[in-house]
């Protein structure tokens, strides 16, 4: 038996998410276990809630570490930064897909942590990228307006956009708008008002809702309108599925129904109602997202048990997952190939765009500005060593 | 100056002002009959959108069925609450009935997303997504009916504290024993004032829950509602309705124009600054009574 801990946020701010990427990790490991395990050896998986506490979130990792676990995954940027150094310390592995600090990229300071998707260092060079590919390549003086959440996580993209802007030529104006975003009509009177060529948006939650919402209203052009990965047809239900069309985001993961790994799941988990959810949060962006985290997962024991027959502590879960090449979940999301040096796994992703009924892949998978996301890495990195935080 | 960008902030801080008063006054209409304040109003508006989007969507009622029982299940709902929750605690200190609230207000956030899930739901009162542009200045329309929403419900609120029963509701927050021993049902007045705590906290929670989506974080309006009712005087309906246009406005204009000098985060500063002041300066808010006790 494995034993896996997702001590993740049921409570308080990251609801928006949990649950559908919950129930994704969940049913994916059922439908590995359905299938008779890995190896002979079958998946135990340990929920807990932590509301986004950090206090909460080492309580639960202390107990799932003397339980036996050889991987947590917390959801949470500021539980998953808390329990890093007890991690790294207990080589206990960490998942940090889609959130968590983007230097855990550098595995060679962090070896126990694995984000294995874009960081959101790579998502902000991946939209730049794309802005830059609709203007013929050629950025020099336009105007590109950044709204975001003012919280770390609304300004962790802001070096690289500056970098950018710098490289580029463009013009960055920045916005923030208070946490959790709940009312922003001020500041996209603003952004109006610098009439931006292109606005990126950088939330999560009500937050990307209402951004979205404030956006038809000031008569922003949707199709010039770019968000992270946190923007979900939740969002776009509430501002209006038809008001909504247009507007693009990253991906880091496929959304839908109509991949074989999903379709795998209906046909193994929830059509024997063994699923750990409602049916139609199937193949949503959030439990996509979770089900690709799992077959990470899955895929690092998979190597792990072929180096290290019978053995799977900590430490060998680390070599398999480091030992991923080229894993794409059978189209799940871009091919990944995690190194012992590289924990983010390549950092591509691609823009997709919502037709008024779903996303819709305008891009191939690709990755951007590389070289300036792993300088940044390498450097913030480097103050974790000498400070330890 | 640009004129135009300062009109468009204030007018829509105006409505933005507005929509918080109508939570901050449920807190003055329970302050002013028991002399409590209720930290559980931020709570109540969410479960108040909870209730309107389970009778639209879960129930499939149409709009004019939906909103008027919801405001009638919040009505009862804020009644309940006084009468399972506050009643046992007659006699005991103010500070334990105000942590009663507080501990209200978190039960009910965890357990409204609990009954009907933690996606963020759509409440749609059919309220346009195109502005109404007014030369130079563009007003969110979901803003401007909701405000007129507000304004109303205050104004409705002040003409009730003139009529009898309004009387009643003065007589119960100035001198409760004293009530009592005229023949006035205490219990009684005090459970209305939560029932029409309950209705505001209605009204608040759908208006926000249209131009947001519900889901909990309906709850923290609680913070706004505060700022207001203690600007505004805690037992004084004039006032959440000058302090919510204040705090509206002061909030919209000024990190408009400090933000991009300090790089952002300015608009809670001026809502903390205002509530520090006033505490400071003026403890009874612009329109709260000062009580003047002979010692």
């Amino acid at each position: 038996m494995v034993k896996i801990g997702l001590a993740q946020d049921f409570t308080a701010v990251y609801t928006f998410v949990t649950s559908d990427y919950n129930q994704g990790q969940r049913d994916y490991f059922t439908l590995i276990n359905e299938r008779g395990g890995i190896d002979g050896y079958t998946l135990q998986v340990d929920v807990v809630d932590t509301a986004n506490q950090p206090q909460r979130g080492i309580e639960a990792y202390e107990r799932m570490k003397n339980d036996g676990v050889v991987l947590v995954d917390f959801l949470s940027t500021p539980v998953s930064r808390a329990v890093v150094p007890r991690a790294l310390k207990d080589q206990v592995n960490m998942m940090t897909i889609m959130h968590g600090r983007s230097d855990a990229a550098d595995g060679e300071t962090f070896p126990f942590i694995f984000p294995m998707s874009p960081l959101y260092w790579s998502q902000a060079a991946s939209i730049v990228k794309y802005i830059a590919d609709q203007e013929n390549g050629d950025l020099k003086g336009k105007k590109i307006a950044f709204v975001g959440i003012d919280s770390p996580f609304g300004r962790e993209p802001l070096p690289i956009f500056q970098a950018l802007a710098d490289k580029e030529g463009f013009e960055l104006s920045i916005f923030h708008y208070p946490s959790p975003g709940n009312e922003q009509s001020a500041t996209w009177t603003s952004v109006r008002r610098v009439r931006p060529d292109w606005t990126i948006i950088w939330g999560a939650g009500v937050g990307q809702t209402v951004s979205l919402r404030e956006a038809i209203r000031n008569g922003i052009k949707l199709d010039r309108l770019v968000s992270n990965a946190w923007l979900s047809e939740v969002d776009t239900e509430i501002a209006g599925r038809e008001a909504a069309k247009g507007v693009l985001r990253f991906e880091g993961v496929a959304y839908g129904k109509d991949l074989p790994i999903i379709q795998a799941i209906e046909n193994e988990v929830v059509a024997k109602g063994k699923s750990a959810g409602p049916a139609e949060k199937v193949g949503s962006s959030y439990y996509n997202i979770g089900v690709a985290g799992a077959a990470l997962v899955v895929e690092g024991i998979r190597h792990a048990l072929e180096k290290a027959p019978g053995k799977l502590a900590g430490p060998q879960l680390k070599a398999g997952l480091e030992s991923i090449a080229n894993f794409d979940a059978q189209g799940l999301m871009p091919p990944v190939t995690i190194s012992a040096r590289d924990h983010q796994g390549g950092g591509k992703g691609r823009i997709c765009q919502w037709d008024g009924t779903r996303w819709v892949p305008k891009t191939d998978w690709y990755a951007a500005s590389q070289d300036l996301v792993w300088e940044l890495v390498r450097k913030t990195a480097q103050e974790f060593k000498a400070s330890g935080n | 100056m640009d004129i135009a960008f300062l009109l468009e902030l204030s007018a829509n801080g105006i409505l933005i002002g507005l929509m918080y008063a109508l939570i901050a006054l449920g807190i003055v209409l329970i302050f002013k009959s028991s002399g409590i304040a209720n930290l559980a109003q931020g709570a109540m508006a969410m479960v108040g959108a909870y209730v309107a989007w389970a009778l639209l969507v879960l129930a499939g009622m149409p709009l004019w069925l939906a909103i008027p029982l919801s405001l009638a299940i919040m009505f009862f709902f804020g009644t309940g609450i006084e009468r399972v929750a506050l009643r046992p605690m007659v006699g005991q200190p103010v500070i334990m009935v105000v942590m009663l609230t507080l501990g209200l207000e978190i039960l009910l956030r965890g357990l409204a997303p609990a009954i009907f899930g933690t996606a963020i739901k759509r409440l749609d009162l059919g309220i346009p997504q195109a502005p109404i542009i007014v030369g130079p200045v563009l007003i969110n329309t979901a803003y401007l009916v909701s405000g007129a929403v507000a304004l109303g419900l205050v104004l409705l609120s002040i003409m009730f504290f003139g009529t009898r029963l309004g009387t009643v509701l003065r007589a119960v927050s100035d001198d409760q024993m004293a009530s009592w021993s005229v023949g006035i049902f205490v219990e009684r007045a005090i459970g209305l004032s939560w029932g029409l705590a309950g209705v505001a906290a209605a009204f608040g929670g759908i208006l926000w829950g249209s131009v947001q989506g519900v889901d909990w974080t309906l709850s923290l309006l609680l913070i706004k509602a505060l700022a207001i009712a203690i600007l505004g005087g805690l037992d004084s309906i004039p006032g959440v309705l000058i302090a919510g246009v204040i705090i509206g406005v002061l909030e919209s204009v000024v990190p408009a124009f400090l933000d991009p000098h300090v790089g952002g985060g300015t608009r809670d500063v001026v809502a903390s600054l205002v509530i520090l002041l006033t505490v400071i300066l003026r403890p009874h808010g612009l329109f709260g009574r000062e009580d003047i006790e002979r010692v």
